[in-house]
């Protein structure tokens, strides 16, 4: 499941923070794209992947480059294909958090609480411990509260 | 929070098929809302109005190792278009936006704090098909 991580100095020192996900996207992630890549661009940007760096556009069906997808759809793509690097959640829209908080694996940062309304259950890390969270008003005191 | 617009009222700009028609009734407008909806396109086409408007200046990720405090504080008179907000913008930098009087903002993100916004400052991207043409307006959020 997801792991969720409120405060950078939790997140492990073999673990990379990317806060860039535009960039790190860009400059990494799409060249690692393969078919699963498909229904999340579909998912979130409503748009059609047709090559590994091609979409087109839900607006005016203009094929575009990849790099012309949703921080949010690229954040969630970020965190699909780097389960091992933790990747700044703040650029994610409510449609790419309902994808993103289904994930099998894959980490997160974030200060505050940015929570789906449905989620089955995430992993969180804070002070050393971890524990697992399937209950939206649980995970929100957890969010908020200052360790 | 409720004050007027201290630069445009209105923003319109033509980019090829898209039209991005802008009404701003506050002196902070914040854009947020879905992933995917258009937001950064939107930014794009703005930021290269910077070339033809001198009231406007964009600030995003490219910015990213820049003061953007600094920035703001160094400016007057321009529509401060910023795209990655909540990554781009600290407390110190979005209480500085929420007291400044002399610009006016367009931020793109959907983290409100330290900025003293109420739901009069909350907006979304709202997409329309006129023939050929997109068409993006904004809409209150709430």
């Amino acid at each position: 499941m997801l792991t969720i991580y409120k405060n950078k100095k939790d997140i492990p020192s073999d673990k990379e923070y990317v806060e860039l996900n535009d960039l790190y996207f860009n400059m990494n992630t799409s060249s690692l794209l393969d078919e699963r890549a498909k229904s999340i661009i579909e998912a979130i940007d409503s748009s059609e992947q047709i090559s590994k760096y091609k979409i087109r556009s839900r607006f005016n069906g203009d094929v575009l480059n990849i790099d012309k997808l949703s921080s949010g759809c690229k954040t969630v793509l970020n965190v699909l294909y780097n389960p091992e690097k933790v990747f700044c959640l703040k650029e994610c829209g409510e449609n790419a958090l309902d994808v993103l908080f289904g994930f099998e694996k894959g980490a997160v940062y974030s200060d505050y609480p940015i929570i789906p309304f449905d989620f089955e259950k995430v992993a969180v890390f804070s002070d050393g411990e971890i524990k697992v969270i399937d209950d939206y008003e649980e995970l929100k005191e957890w969010w908020s509260n200052a360790d | 929070m409720q004050t007027k617009p201290v630069v445009m009222e209105k923003f319109h700009i033509v980019h090829t098929s898209f039209v991005v028609d802008l009404s701003f009734t506050n002196n902070i407008t914040i854009l947020m809302g879905y992933s995917g909806v258009g937001k950064t396109a939107v930014f794009s086409f703005i930021q290269e109005c910077m070339s033809i408007d001198k009231r406007i200046l964009c600030i995003n990720f490219i910015d990213y190792q820049k003061n953007i405090g600094e920035i703001l504080e160094q400016t007057s008179g321009k529509l401060i278009v910023i795209d990655d907000a909540d990554v781009l913008l600290d407390s110190d930098a979005r209480k500085h936006i929420s007291l400044d009087e002399k610009n006016q903002y367009l931020i793109i993100g959907r983290n409100p704090a330290d900025l003293f916004a109420t739901k009069e400052n909350i907006f979304e991207l709202v997409s329309t098909s006129v023939g050929e043409h997109t068409v993006f307006t904004i809409q209150p959020y709430l």
